[in-house]
């Protein structure tokens, strides 16, 4: 090999080098740029309504943004005590075999289509629970109390049995017992609606408080986003709290401590934020969540708390009026900034949750004697 | 026994935090138990039950599902009667207390049409140009013209089922309605002909494969609330197909520079947090940039410049399979990046440095080392982005899904490719069959089928993702 055609070759490579660095770094700033012009069009196209100057405009989206509210507020209300709860459980009392089962399977849950879910919830769910309203309420109360009994019986059991049915699975083996009480209160609930005046609990809420009930209304929207928003909320929570340094628990535990003041009083403080982190990000779903909403709500605009009545999203609003408004006018620049809103409120909950979850990740490592 | 639960904290709590995991599950199950048992059920040859009622009046029909009476104790059942032509309903309600006699006769049928939905009924006779067949001959030659066309035209009718107008000199049948009305039904219109309470199990499950293979290679029929899913299932593809062509790329790019490229400094990590961050934004807020910057403002632009002689009717100016694709790509962006980067954070920077060390260029380096060990976390990334893309609905009603597309986006005639072109899906098929249809009642089988396989889909690719990343950490030591 020559000498000459070898610098020419190594020109010719280096020469490659600079122009594919030229273009990856050009591509990936152009990407980013693309990413970012999603608030610059948002922006700007919100910009005539100044110029507008319609006060009274900004009316139209007041009652939307209280639905997008109180749907989500329901939501979280179903879903943090149970995705809490459930991060808990994972990571403190279940067998590691479960707990690597348990995660994937709640990944596929979190997978399922908003549009599959939202069906069920407004097609199937909604004029079943208006039939059986009474023995669902009834189960609010009934299957929490109904997991202390098992818990009781378990605590009488014989050794032999608890240790067939460890509470390490118990995550497992409550669902048949679930099953049974919920047939049970199904079962009960007839019986008790007999002793009501009016003989049916809808009726009964309307002429003694004057509530009425809709068939697609808040409770039943709160299930349906509850169950799209677990996932999330748990998978955040349940690193958060199994990253708690082991230090830190085995230390309380010699100290004395059970493993539930372990976990009340050392995981739960030092693990807090990630737990706020994850509450925070579950809400930033649950307000931009479109097709539940959509499907499972009535689309009423509405100024009502009630939990048996409907609402009418942003998200919702959006969906359904944007494509029928003409680009320019009144309702075409509103929508946008409805989603500007969004655009602006989860970015910035999704900002701060992953802000504290980076401190955190920087308290774990302190705690752990890392500096 | 749970006020010793109640006053001992510390037992009760590890139960409640239990039943949650248990109650996540049990709705999870409860879930994909309903839409595979509804889902595949509706396929199955339900039997057709002959009823006898208490004022004399009978029907026949499939037990849909039964409801407690509204003004007095007891139940009612809901009967899938067809027969539209007739009776003006498809469906009726029978009080449980006053059904005199059920049963199940052998020779009952059910006629699948062109028009009217389904026929319930006896077969009286086939009548042919030349002959007249009764009873079970009648049958077997129905059967036997049937099957003649099926392998023939492949299972459509063999004339443009044009309504049910008799030509002389066809073959007709005369069908009879249990209660004894009678019509005669030209043999062209009669897609497939069935006795359920005749089969042996075998036949149906045979039927029911032939039903679920229909449901998935067929079109629409009757408004959507008949037929199959085909092109909803072939616009879903090819929307997500060219998605992740768009996706991967840019998306691979964009990560590689912020991982091996720019200067990691405080702006790159804030970068890297925004990205993040684009995730958790709603998709339909990605919907309203496509619809603004993608379909009014480059299509609008486009369709002046190269489609001025069809204007006003737009051509790119309007929701289509491109927009689409293009919104979904930017929504599924941050997806990829952040597969890709964790991919690239986990090789080792020796292996950069030896191969530096070793004379590559930057590019040899990145070519030869880098992206090939990145590469499963990149596939994971676009499987993710495909699953993610392939349920979402809300933004492509903004740009360019159609309830009911008349023409394919890809066929036979020059570019093959239509761009423009809207297109069916799978998901928006569920929300709008479900939502708007005109009878919800007889759509729900077909809806909870679909509902079933956009489940199915989005899973698998989600399984492969997940074991792919299982694998990739596991091979990485992680």
């Amino acid at each position: 090999m020559t000498p000459p055609s070898d610098t020419l070759n190594q020109r010719l490579r280096l020469a490659r080098d600079r122009l594919a660095t030229g273009l990856i770094t050009a591509g990936g700033i152009g990407v980013l740029l693309a990413v970012l012009a999603i608030a610059v069009f948002l922006l700007w196209e919100t910009l005539p309504l100044l110029r507008l100057g319609d006060t009274l405009a900004l009316a139209k989206l007041t009652p939307l943004a209280w639905g997008t509210l109180k749907a989500a507020f329901y939501a979280l209300l179903f879903a943090v005590p149970l995705a809490l709860g459930a991060a808990m459980y994972s990571a403190l009392f279940m067998s590691t075999r479960l707990r690597h089962r348990l995660k994937p399977t709640l990944e596929m849950m979190e997978a399922i289509p908003g549009v599959v879910v939202g069906f069920i919830a407004g097609l199937i769910i909604a004029p079943w629970v208006e039939r059986h309203l009474a023995g669902t309420l009834l189960l609010v109360i009934g299957l929490p109390l109904s997991a202390l009994v098992a818990g009781t019986i378990w605590h009488h059991l014989g050794t032999r049995l608890q240790r067939t049915l460890p509470l390490s699975w118990a995550g497992l083996w409550l669902v048949p017992w679930f099953v049974l009480m919920i047939a049970l209160a199904f079962w009960v609930t007839p019986l008790l609606e007999q002793q009501l005046p009016e003989d049916d609990l809808r009726r009964f809420l309307d002429k003694q408080w004057g509530i009425d009930y809709a068939t697609r209304n808040a409770m039943i929207v709160g299930v349906a986003m509850g169950f799209a928003v677990i996932p999330s909320i748990y998978a955040l929570a349940e690193d958060a709290l199994a990253d708690v340094p082991k230090s830190l628990l085995e230390g309380a535990q010699a100290l004395g401590a059970t493993r539930w003041q372990a976990l009340w009083k050392v995981a739960l403080p030092t693990a807090g934020p990630g737990l706020f982190s994850a509450v925070m990000i579950g809400a930033g779903r649950a307000v931009g969540e479109t097709m539940i909403v959509l499907m499972a709500s009535g689309n009423t605009a509405l100024f009502s708390a009630s939990p048996f009545e409907g609402m009418r999203s942003i998200s919702a609003a959006i969906a359904i009026e944007l494509p029928e408004a003409a680009p320019g006018g009144l309702t075409y620049h509103l929508l946008i900034l409805a989603a500007l809103a969004l655009f602006v409120f989860t970015f910035l909950v999704n900002t701060l949750a992953e802000a504290v979850r980076q401190r955190l990740r920087r308290r774990y490592r302190r705690l752990e004697g890392h500096p | 026994m749970i006020q010793h639960l109640a006053k001992n904290r510390d037992e009760a709590w590890p139960w409640l935090s239990a039943a949650s995991v248990a109650l996540s599950l049990l709705m999870l199950a409860a879930l994909v138990s309903l839409l595979v048992v509804r889902g595949l059920g509706h396929f199955w040859p339900a039997p057709i039950e002959e009823v006898t009622l208490a004022d004399g009046q009978v029907i026949a029909g499939h037990a849909v599902r039964e409801a407690p009476l509204p003004d007095r104790p007891g139940h009612e059942r809901l009967y899938y009667t067809a027969n539209r032509d007739l009776d003006g309903a498809l469906w009726q309600w029978v009080a449980l207390d006053t059904i005199q006699t059920r049963s199940t006769p052998v020779e009952l049928v059910l006629l699948d049409r062109a028009s009217w939905g389904d026929f319930i009924g006896r077969l009286v006779a086939v009548v042919m140009p030349n002959e007249r067949l009764e009873g079970e001959a009648a049958w077997q030659a129905l059967q036997q013209h049937l099957n003649q066309r099926n392998t023939v035209a492949n299972g459509a009718p063999s004339r443009a089922a044009s309504g049910d107008s008799y030509v002389p000199g066809d073959t007709y049948l005369i069908v009879e309605s249990v209660e004894g009305r009678q019509r005669q039904q030209p043999l062209h219109v009669i897609h497939r002909a069935q006795r359920p309470n005749a089969m042996s199990m075998g036949e149906k499950i045979q039927t029911w494969g032939s039903a679920v293979w229909r449901f998935l290679s067929q079109g629409p029929r009757a408004a959507n609330t008949g037929g199959g899913v085909w092109p909803a299932i072939f616009g879903t593809v090819l929307m997500v197909l060219l998605m992740s062509l768009l996706v991967t790329p840019f998306g691979v790019l964009a990560a590689i520079y912020l991982n091996e490229i720019a200067h990691q400094g405080r702006l790159t990590r804030l970068v890297r947090i925004g990205v993040r961050n684009l995730a958790g934004v709603p998709s339909i807020v990605y919907g309203v940039f496509g619809l603004g910057v993608f379909v009014y403002g480059i299509g609008g632009s486009l369709d002046e410049w190269f489609f001025s002689d069809t204007l006003p009717s737009p051509t790119f100016g309007t929701g289509g399979l491109l927009w689409a694709s293009l919104t979904l790509a930017l929504l599924t962006l941050p997806v990829v990046i952040v597969a890709t980067e964790e991919g690239l954070a986990r090789i080792p920077d020796a292996q950069r440095e030896g191969a530096l060390a070793l004379g590559a260029t930057r590019l040899e380096m990145l070519t030869r080392i880098v992206l090939p060990m990145a590469a499963p976390a990149m596939l994971t990334g676009v499987i993710l982005a495909v699953a993610r893309a392939a349920g979402e609905v809300a933004p492509l009603m903004l740009v360019g899904v159609a309830k009911l597309a008349p023409q394919m986006p890809l066929d036979g005639e020059f570019p093959y490719l239509h761009l423009e072109r809207k297109f069916m899906h799978l998901g928006y098929h569920i929300f709008d069959t479900a939502f708007h249809g005109e009878d919800v009642q007889a759509a729900l089988p077909l809806v909870y089928a679909t509902a079933l396989l956009l489940v199915l889909i989005v899973l698998v690719l989600n399984l492969t993702a997940i074991f792919l990343r299982h694998h990739l950490r596991r091979q990485r030591g992680n």
